[in-house]
C-alpha cells in the first residue's frame, strides 16, 4: 500500500485524486513551514537545482557509507515534509487536470538551471492551485510568467508532453498539498536524476508497473528510448524489449509508444514483490 | 572528483551564453544565483553563476574549459586521475 494514499487518500482511489489535497487551507500551512527553513533551503540558489551537494558526492566516491546514509536520510525526511513527487501515468495526469484549479503553465526551473533553456522553449511545468496567483510577487520563480489553461487546453498540453517523452509526476509543496504537475526527463530534472543516480527518494514510483507481452512485442525497440529511469533494455538474442520491473517507475511512456499494444501497465499492488517497492 | 572553478567576474551572463552547459557530454554544470530568490525582483543576468553540480559525472574532457569565450572555467583533478 502506498503510504500517501493511506494517509491522505480520504476515501479516494489515490491520494492525488483527493480534491482536499489541492485545497488552499493546506497551502497556507505549507508557507509557514517553508519559511521556517530559511532562505538557504531554497534550491534555486544552488547550481542546477541540486538536492544534495558535493559533500554527498564525495562521501559516495570514497565509500563512506555512514555519511551517505546520514545525508540520504536527512534529505529524504525533509523532502517528504516539504517537496517530493510521485510518478503518474498519462491517464492519471489527465484526470488530475479536472480536479485542480487554476492550472498554470509555467517554465521549468530544472531545465533553466541545467540547460539555460530560454523561457519560450521551457513551458513544460504545470503549476496548480492558489500558488499560481503569486507569479507577480515572485517573478524569478515564475520566470517567463504563467499561462492559465482550461482543463481541455491542459489535456492537449499533456498529450504533447507525453508525445515528446516527458514523464508526468505530481509534486507536493508542503505535504500533502499538491502544487505541481511536472513533465520531466533525465538527467536535467533534479528529482529524476537524484533518485536514479543517487538513490535518494525525492521522487516515488507510481502505482503501475510496465509489463511486456513477448508474443506481441515485434522487437522494434521504439519503446526503449522512452524510458527515463534505466528500466528498459533490449534482448538481441530474443529480439524483444525487456523491462526491469523492480526499476520501473510506472510512467507508461513505453506503453503509449508501443504500436502493437505489447506493453500494459499493471497495478503495482497486484504483484506481491513489487507492492511495496516505491 | 574534479575541482571546477568558475571566475564569475569573467562570466557576466551565463543564462544567455550557456555554451558550457550545452557542450558538457555528461551534464555536469548547472546555473545557480548568488542572490537567491527575492520578492518583486527578477534575478539580473549578472547574478546567475555557473557551478559544478554532477561532479561525479565529470570525465575531465575539458570541453567546457575550451568552449568558454572568456576563459572563465578551470577544471582540475587531484593525483592526475578521475575518481
Amino acid at each position: 500500500m502506498c503510504e500517501w494514499c493511506e494517509k491522505y487518500g480520504g476515501g479516494y482511489e489515490r491520494w492525488y485524486f483527493n480534491p482536499a489535497n489541492y485545497a488552499r487551507r493546506l497551502y497556507k500551512i505549507r508557507k509557514e513551514e517553508a519559511e521556517s527553513l530559511g532562505a538557504e533551503a531554497n534550491p534555486q540558489e544552488a547550481g542546477g537545482m541540486a538536492v544534495v551537494g558535493r559533500e554527498f558526492l564525495e562521501a559516495k566516491d570514497r565509500g563512506d557509507v555512514a555519511t551517505v546514509e546520514r545525508i540520504k536520510q536527512e534529505v529524504e525526511a525533509a523532502s517528504l515534509v516539504t517537496h517530493f513527487g510521485q510518478v503518474l501515468t498519462h491517464e492519471e495526469a489527465l484526470r488530475i487536470v479536472d480536479i485542480m484549479y487554476p492550472i498554470g503553465l509555467m517554465t521549468c526551473a530544472c531545465r533553466r538551471s541545467m540547460q539555460g533553456l530560454p523561457d519560450e522553449e521551457n513551458f513544460t511545468c504545470m503549476g496548480m492551485g492558489v500558488g499560481m496567483y503569486k507569479w507577480e510577487r515572485w517573478p524569478d520563480t515564475y520566470r517567463g510568467g504563467v499561462h492559465y489553461l482550461t482543463p481541455d487546453e491542459a489535456k492537449e498540453v499533456l498529450a504533447k508532453m507525453n508525445k515528446r517523452g516527458l514523464v508526468h509526476s505530481v509534486f507536493t509543496f508542503g505535504t500533502p498539498y499538491l502544487g505541481g504537475l511536472c513533465n520531466c526527463d533525465y538527467p536535467d530534472c533534479a528529482a529524476i536524476r537524484t533518485v536514479v543516480d543517487l538513490g535518494i527518494k525525492v521522487l516515488w514510483k507510481g502505482h503501475y508497473v510496465a509489463r511486456i507481452d513477448p508474443e506481441l512485442c515485434n522487437g522494434c525497440a521504439s519503446c526503449v528510448h522512452r524510458c527515463q529511469f534505466r528500466a528498459l533494455s533490449f534482448i538481441p538474442s530474443r529480439d524483444k524489449a525487456y523491462v526491469d520491473q523492480f526499476q520501473c517507475f510506472g510512467c507508461g511512456l513505453c506503453a503509449t509508444e508501443c504500436d502493437g499494444g505489447a506493453i500494459t501497465m499493471v497495478e503495482r499492488a497486484s504483484l506481491p514483490a513489487l507492492a511495496n517497492v516505491w | 572528483m574534479p575541482t571546477i572553478a568558475v571566475d564569475d567576474e569573467k562570466c557576466p551572463d551565463p543564462l544567455s551564453c550557456r555554451k558550457c552547459l550545452l557542450i558538457c557530454p555528461t551534464h555536469v554544470l548547472g546555473l545557480g544565483t548568488d542572490v537567491g530568490v527575492r520578492k518583486y525582483c527578477e534575478t539580473a543576468p549578472d547574478h546567475f553563476v555557473v557551478r559544478g553540480v554532477r561532479f561525479d559525472m565529470c570525465t575531465g574532457c575539458m570541453d567546457c574549459v575550451e568552449v568558454c569565450p572568456r576563459n572563465a572555467i578551470q577544471v582540475s583533478f587531484n593525483e592526475g586521475g578521475a575518481r
